[in-house]
């Protein structure tokens, strides 16, 4: 007995097996290179995953529904949640709700395309996240933390008050603005990750730190040449927030946001081989480049248009990752899908509590996120860091 | 697609004047890694790449598998020059077990497994399910490394020796002709360093599968191995049967120390012990 209790502490795998006698027998005598699996849990087949897939995704996408409408009811002229209901329906009949009533114009000019915004920023926010993680093998890694969104910023900030012509072909230049920041800062801080050819998670938390302060700078030295009432309106824009869209601006943002999840969701399975390492995914038959082309051009045209809607929302894209992939585990194939939808959901009530705590006064929902996001993401620092060193 | 069973005559592998260096061409052929080197891996042989530090072991094997490209030289898989297939299609004939793998997010055993069914699949683009008959083979792959009973268990979560074993169950999963191993035995306690070997060479022996592997076990390569070959700065210094390779000139001459070679007590193969 004492051969086997020691044999247990030094491989740690004995709790798993059904019988340990006949692990200990295994040991001690083993056929020629296998050992025997009788007695043991043996799983006769491998669970078939969309199963697991449509559930989890349909579950969170009815708790994301009815977060949606809640609220909805929210804000300073209160709405219950059966009357958001029937006018929700009433304006789908009649296209927009009726236009002589208070509450249905409300909801479905203000409301509804704010908390809808909400959503689909969260969303897209998350989803980038749970992609750079992959691709950066970094758990830690966001697009606002490693430099992403500050880089679509200042995209974002030299359109503005350049005044570069609003729009070229019917598009508005300040999302490709945005764009074309993210990109230049998302190529600059892979460059900073693959540097260093060991697993090291601080460098590019370094990196993205450097990166922020540089670019927060050039944004600050723009916005000090610009006339002052353009510039409150700036740093409102910087604090992150989701104020006052009308229906066309979200659904133009709609169409590029649902484009870029898309693109993520449909090179998943790549992305779960890509957090083996490049070689490793390599070696199984992934076009690294090739994919790594695809997540770097739709994460910055995620991050370049939910930036230049919104302005900088930070943390979404990691501690919603984060917590998805602790419950529902690491296939990113459910993983961006369900981080999408919690994102999404995350927003809308941190968007809510942001314009009701104090109301009539707006708090920015960058400054929610950052007092939610920021103490988890030291706390899961502390916690990699105690994982290396243990 | 590698069309090698209709040309059975056609090694697995061949390299031909390969000369590889990391960096632009032209540094990277004025201080190369590997110089000039000419290789054929039989079909159904163990050959073991061995050699010091830095002498470019793991270089090669990465060549073998596309994951690194030559400045110099040919390679051909099952006679097949290598624009003539995706890296996909070399993932389907030659699977590649690296040296470490460091896995920072928290796969189940089964997910990790069934990563192996991933060049099966014609497109990689969409969520591509694993059908029934990838799942079978990936607990086949399961079975036969002693991993099934950990399916559900975290990657993150097992011991060194039950992750290793996992990894090659992925190779495995591959469903390959040719099995590349980098250091498979590296990192593992004298238990799992045999039963890596033993699995090794049971698979060899009861599938036919070919193997290389870059080791710094003079031992074990001298066991395991049908072949030998002897690297030092990048160049091939010998190639041949453990008994011509592993010998004290050529070891000394390659290592720069002085070794004792004597014979295994119960297969009579090469050991190599350090001198007092």
């Amino acid at each position: 007995m004492d051969v086997l209790t020691s044999h247990s502490k030094e491989t740690g795998t004995v709790e798993t097996r059904a019988l340990p006698t006949s692990a200990f027998l295994a040991r001690t005598n083993p056929p020629d290179g296998l050992v025997a699996t009788e007695g043991r849990s043996v799983q006769d087949v491998i669970a078939f995953s969309p199963v697991k897939w449509l559930g989890v995704s349909g579950g969170l996408g009815t708790v994301a529904i009815v977060t949606f409408m809640v609220c909805l009811g929210f804000g300073t002229e209160a709405i219950s949640f059966p009357q958001v209901a029937s006018l929700l329906i009433q304006g789908v009949i009649a296209e927009g709700g009726a236009q002589d009533n208070t509450q249905s114009i409300i909801l479905w000019q203000v409301r509804v395309p704010r908390v809808l915004l909400a959503f689909m920023v969260g969303g897209s926010l998350a989803a980038v996240g749970a992609s750079l993680q992959a691709l950066l093998r970094n758990p830690l890694a966001d697009p606002y933390v490693i430099g992403i969104s500050s880089g679509a910023a200042l995209g974002a900030a030299v359109a503005i008050l350049f005044g570069v012509g609003l729009s070229v072909f019917g598009l508005s230049v300040l999302p490709f603005c945005a764009f074309l920041g993210a990109l230049v800062s998302l190529f600059i801080v892979y460059r900073i990750a693959v540097s260093y050819r060991s697993f090291s998670i601080h460098t590019l938390l370094l990196g993205g730190v450097v990166l922020n302060a540089i670019f927060s700078a050039l944004i600050l030295f723009l916005t000090s040449l610009a006339d002052p009432y353009k510039a409150s309106g700036m740093y409102a824009w910087l604090m992150g927030s989701l104020t006052g869209p009308d229906f066309q601006t979200v659904i133009v943002l709609a169409v590029y946001l649902v484009l870029g999840v898309g693109v993520l969701v449909l090179q998943a399975r790549s992305l779960n081989l890509l957090t083996l390492g490049e070689e490793a995914a390599r070696s199984l038959g992934v076009e690294v480049e090739r994919v790594k082309r695809v997540i770097f051009a739709a994460s910055a045209l995620l991050t370049g248009s939910v930036v230049a809607f919104s302005g900088l929302i930070g943390f979404v894209g990691l501690i919603v990752p984060h917590a998805v992939r602790l419950v529902f585990g690491a296939d990113h194939r459910l993983l961006l899908i369900a981080s999408g939808i919690v994102g999404g959901t995350f927003l809308m009530v941190a968007d809510t509590v942001a314009r009701t705590l104090l109301s009539p006064t707006e708090i920015p929902v960058g400054v929610v996120t950052a007092l939610v996001g920021g103490p988890i993401f030291l706390y899961l620092l502390v916690q990699q860091r105690r994982r290396i060193v243990s | 697609m590698i069309q090698h069973r209709e040309t059975p005559d056609h090694p697995p592998l061949k390299l031909t004047g390969v000369t590889f260096g990391f960096g632009r061409t032209e540094t990277a052929v004025r201080s190369p890694v590997l110089k000039n080197v000419s290789l054929m891996v039989g079909s159904g042989e163990v050959l073991g790449i061995l050699g010091p530090n830095g002498s470019g072991k793991s270089t090669l094997l990465k060549i073998l598998m596309r994951i690194l490209v030559p400045q110099q030289g040919t390679i051909e898989w099952f006679g097949q020059p290598p624009d003539a297939f995706s890296q996909a299609d070399i993932a389907q004939h030659v699977a590649f077990v690296p040296q470490e793998t460091q896995q920072a997010f928290p796969f189940t055993i089964n997910e990790m497994v069934l990563m192996g069914r991933y060049p099966h699949h014609g497109r990689t683009w969409g969520l591509g399910w694993e059908g029934s008959h990838d799942r079978a083979v990936a607990m086949q792959a399961m079975r036969d490394l002693d991993v099934a009973h950990l399916g559900t268990r975290l990657i993150t979560n097992v011991s060194g020796g039950e992750r290793q074993r996992a990894v090659i169950a992925r190779a495995l999963a591959q469903e390959p002709e040719v099995l590349l191993l980098d250091e498979p035995t590296a990192f593992l306690d004298l238990h799992h360093q045999l039963d890596i070997a033993r699995i090794i060479r049971r698979l060899n022996r009861e599938r036919g599968l070919t193997v290389v592997l870059v080791s710094h076990d003079l031992n074990l390569a001298s066991q395991y191995c049908d072949r030998v070959l002897l690297l030092r700065e990048g160049e091939i210094v010998t190639v041949g049967s453990p008994e011509e390779v592993i010998a004290a000139a050529s070891l000394e001459s390659v290592y720069g120390c002085s070794v004792l070679v004597d014979q295994h007590p119960q297969s009579g193969r090469p050991r190599v012990t350090l001198p007092v």
